[in-house]
């Protein structure tokens, strides 16, 4: 497959005066797991809903896998799993008939093997499955959510907030299907809230702010655009501040016998502006992914 | 297609209870229409009923009132009795706007992420009312025949079968009109409650203009727009043949419906 799992070029939404998404442009290549973030109403459920031609693009044009997603919708769909956002089933049909139903509506074949293992891993047992959806608790329902997606083992999923509402054992349980779903070169396309997730389990993460993408970066790039925190411990009070600390630096607490500096790049440069001083240790805090996405969500640059 | 199966075996799943429910309500009703028109004829009280209707009444329906007041009229009545009218024109609206409570209730998402083209979903809706509407008017005659075979007194006048025929298809096809009214109402809609609401406005409007024609000149102008204009059971109780250009009208408006349906559904936001 040589066209990229998603492309979207130059797409528009507008809903009356309201314009939900702004001449977006992305790729998601194959085999990638891709966080698409964003706040409430910054376009996420919007773009994802124009890729499964749910809703029709005021401008612009979405491909999967190559295929146009308004005029070839249906090729397109048929190699997509999808978990919405909110989720909701009918509450008169079982687990099992609302598995069944959304399986035939396909037309890949269901393995009954591997949707046994996803009823496994997300614990939703026989009797679970016998009984009507209105008794089940919101996690019984993303776990049917998830299993409906996965169960086909399409070639991209397309997953909205997925671990909303599950446990943190259930969340672990999903991230292993993502895991086992990306190593058998399966796209992931997610929209998330959860920071951590997003950070543990995507390789590119695309950040849409008031309908345009504010950053598209590998995760491992946006830690480097962290400010690390580091916590400077010295023998005895020290009343001695430098005059200037180097570019990238910045003191942003001062105790006694411990400052806290907020440093970018490397150390090399604050460990030279700490010579002379009686420092006794130095405790280097991991960035975190949050730090950098956060002031994106504020302001657009970190 | 062998998904749009699937579809249509869910919704059918999902009605089965509501459709049987008034399909066999009406079927009961005939019976028991039947067994009112027996107890009148044993007791030879039609030309007393005929005597207690106030004179205006008499006026108003003219030869039909005669029609009416045998055994043969009363069996009849079941097919364009207000509450009979109301709950088989209800069930449509309840069927048709299906579409609308599917988007409502997130369903359509499932659906339509799966391999489904979108005029599948209106397809569905359109097969749910031709069979609902075909069985319940099957059972409603099945219910006249029943009655008239278990409890008619010996020389009473049976309605003909081509007359409970006649009678049967023009109340289908009256409920397949509304049918495709509110599909296309329903297909615009995000709410079941308001596409019902709607409908059922629409319903209560056109019947009110029917009969507001019937009394008031003025209206009568006007009284075209109404599908119930088009449905005309005392007159093929008198005997007169139900105008061809009737059935078509309802059938049209019917088929317009749809289409405006489908249209609607494959060019909106979902």
């Amino acid at each position: 497959m040589d066209a990229p799992a998603i492309r979207i070029v130059g797409l528009s939404k507008r809903y009356g005066g309201l314009l939900a998404v702004d001449n977006l442009d992305l790729e998601v290549s194959n085999g990638e797991v891709f966080g698409f973030l964003g706040l409430n109403g910054a376009g996420k459920t919007t773009t994802i809903r124009v890729l499964l031609d749910l809703i029709r693009p005021s401008a612009g044009k979405a491909f999967v896998l190559g295929e146009d997603c308004q005029s070839n919708g249906l090729r397109v769909r048929a190699q997509v799993g999808y978990l919405p956002g909110e989720i909701r089933f009918y509450g008169d049909m079982t687990g099992t008939e609302t598995l069944d139903l959304l399986a035939r509506l396909g037309r890949q074949s269901v393995a009954p093997h591997y949707r046994g293992q996803l009823l496994e891993r997300m614990e939703l047992s026989s009797a679970d499955l016998r009984r009507r959806i209105r008794e089940y608790s919101t996690g019984m329902k993303r776990k049917l959510g998830i299993v409906q997606a996965f169960q086909t083992d399409p070639a991209l999923l397309i997953l909205d907030e997925p671990t909303e509402g599950l446990d943190p054992l259930m969340q672990e349980s999903f991230y292993q299907i993502l895991y086992d779903a990306q190593r058998r070169g399966r796209t992931v396309f997610m929209s998330s809230h959860v920071l951590s997730e997003v950070e543990r389990v995507c390789h590119r993460i695309g950040l849409i702010r008031k309908g345009t993408l504010a950053l598209l970066s590998p995760v491992e790039e946006v830690r480097k655009l962290a400010a690390r925190r580091v916590r400077v411990f010295f023998e005895r009070e020290v009343d001695r501040i430098p005059a200037r600390f180097p570019d990238g630096y910045e003191i942003v607490e001062i105790q006694p016998q411990c400052w806290t500096v907020r440093a970018r790049g490397a150390l090399g440069p604050l460990i030279d502006a700490l010579a002379g001083l009686p420092v006794r240790d130095l405790e280097v805090e991991k960035p975190r992914l949050e730090d950098v996405l956060i002031s994106y969500y504020r302001e657009g640059t970190p | 297609m062998r998904s749009a199966f699937f579809l249509l075996s869910h919704s059918m799943k999902r009605v089965r209870s509501l459709v049987l429910t008034m399909s066999f309500l009406v079927a009961g009703f005939q019976i028991l229409l039947t067994l009112v028109a027996k107890s009148i004829e044993k007791a030879n009280a039609f030309e007393e009923m005929s005597h207690v209707v106030p004179d205006f009444l008499r006026q108003l329906m003219g030869p039909s009132f005669v029609a009416l007041m045998s055994f043969r009229g009363i069996v009849c009545v079941g097919y364009f009795h207000i509450a009979v009218m109301g709950s088989l024109v209800g069930l449509m609206i309840a069927l048709a706007t299906e579409p609308a409570a599917e988007i409502e209730s997130g369903f359509t998402d499932l659906v339509l992420s799966r391999p489904l083209a979108r005029h599948w979903v209106i397809t569905r809706t359109l097969a749910l009312i031709l069979l609902c509407t075909g069985f319940s008017v099957f059972l409603m005659m099945l219910g006249t025949w029943a009655g008239l075979y278990w409890l008619a007194p010996k020389g009473a006048e049976w309605p003909a079968p081509g007359l409970i025929r006649s009678l049967a298809l023009n109340l289908g096809l009256l409920m397949l009109c509304w049918g495709g009214v509110t599909a296309a109402v329903s297909a615009a809609c995000r709410r079941r409650s308001v596409a019902g609401s709607v409908a059922s406005l629409l319903t209560l409007a056109a019947y009110l203009l029917d009969y507001l024609a019937r009394v008031w000149e003025p209206a009568q102008s006007v009284a075209w727009l109404s599908p119930f204009r088009y449905y005309s059971p005392l007159d093929r109780i008198l005997g007169a043949q139900i105008p061809g250009r009737h059935l078509w009208v309802l059938v049209s408006v019917a088929v317009a419906g749809f289409a405006l349906a489908y249209i609607v559904f494959a060019r909106r936001d979902l």
